[in-house]
């Protein structure tokens, strides 16, 4: 008897993002991030998606706070970068932001 | 003229002989192609091309590398996986693109279709691979 088992290469979808003048926030960065780390599947049991959708506001909320704390350090790491080559003004500019 | 996203054949027997490696770190060098509505790319494309490829402020002809995760499996599934790649402070016009090793003779891998024209002006242009799983992953051999 002959068998043969179907077997497929599946390409996924890709999605893009851009912006204008400006890059992506660090709301744009948590929510990749999040999708990364835990994704829900449309299949599973209303409960349980109950619990990952908890799960992943969790994981949001604490990638989005460490981003911002990311970006503030290096604010001050390169304010006092230009400072140190006398461009007090730029360094004022960073750390306002 | 157009894109059509596909896996390209040409990979599909390439695998077979083991030209492709996703390996992290130890595996190959893949690299993603930003390319303008007047290029032909799909199923029949078998390496990198130039013909067609988006022109702009900080993108570089041949696209910018990619980075791997070692392919994994999920049930019969396997499937393999990139970091999503942002083109920083770029103003640039693009409806699709290619992903080729960089490594062996620049081979096509796939070619991907954005819907549409997308654009970034002066900022990031990121292109999002999907969730790394069985269902949803950039290449999977179900």
């Amino acid at each position: 008897m002959n068998m043969s088992v179907e077997s497929d290469f599946v390409l996924g979808t890709v999605s893009v993002s851009t912006t204008e003048y400006k890059g992506h926030d660090p709301e744009f960065w948590a929510t990749q991030a999040t999708k990364k780390i835990c994704d829900i599947s449309e299949d599973a049991p209303e409960h349980i998606k109950q619990q990952a959708r908890a799960f992943q506001n969790q994981v949001y909320t604490v990638i989005l706070y460490t981003i911002k704390n990311a970006i503030k350090s290096q604010n001050t790491t390169n304010a006092n970068l230009l400072e140190k080559q006398g461009h007090e003004d730029m360094a004022k500019i960073l750390r306002e932001l | 003229m157009a894109i059509t996203s596909a896996i390209c054949t040409s990979f599909k027997q390439e695998l077979l002989v083991g030209t492709h490696n996703f390996t992290n770190s130890s595996g190959n060098s893949f690299k993603l192609a930003l390319y303008t509505s007047s290029a032909t790319l799909g199923a029949g494309t078998t390496a990198y091309v130039t013909t067609g490829q988006a022109t702009g402020t900080n993108y570089t002809a041949g696209g910018s590398a990619l980075t791997n995760v070692t392919p994994t499996t999920s049930s019969t599934t396997a499937y393999c996986d990139f970091a999503d790649l942002t083109f920083s402070n770029a103003t640039v016009t693009a409806r699709g693109c290619l992903i080729y090793n960089d490594t062996n003779s620049d081979k096509a891998v796939c070619a991907i279709d954005f819907g549409g024209d997308k654009t970034s002006t002066a900022g990031d242009f990121t292109v999002v691979f999907p969730t790394a799983d069985a269902s949803n992953a950039i290449i999977r051999l179900a």
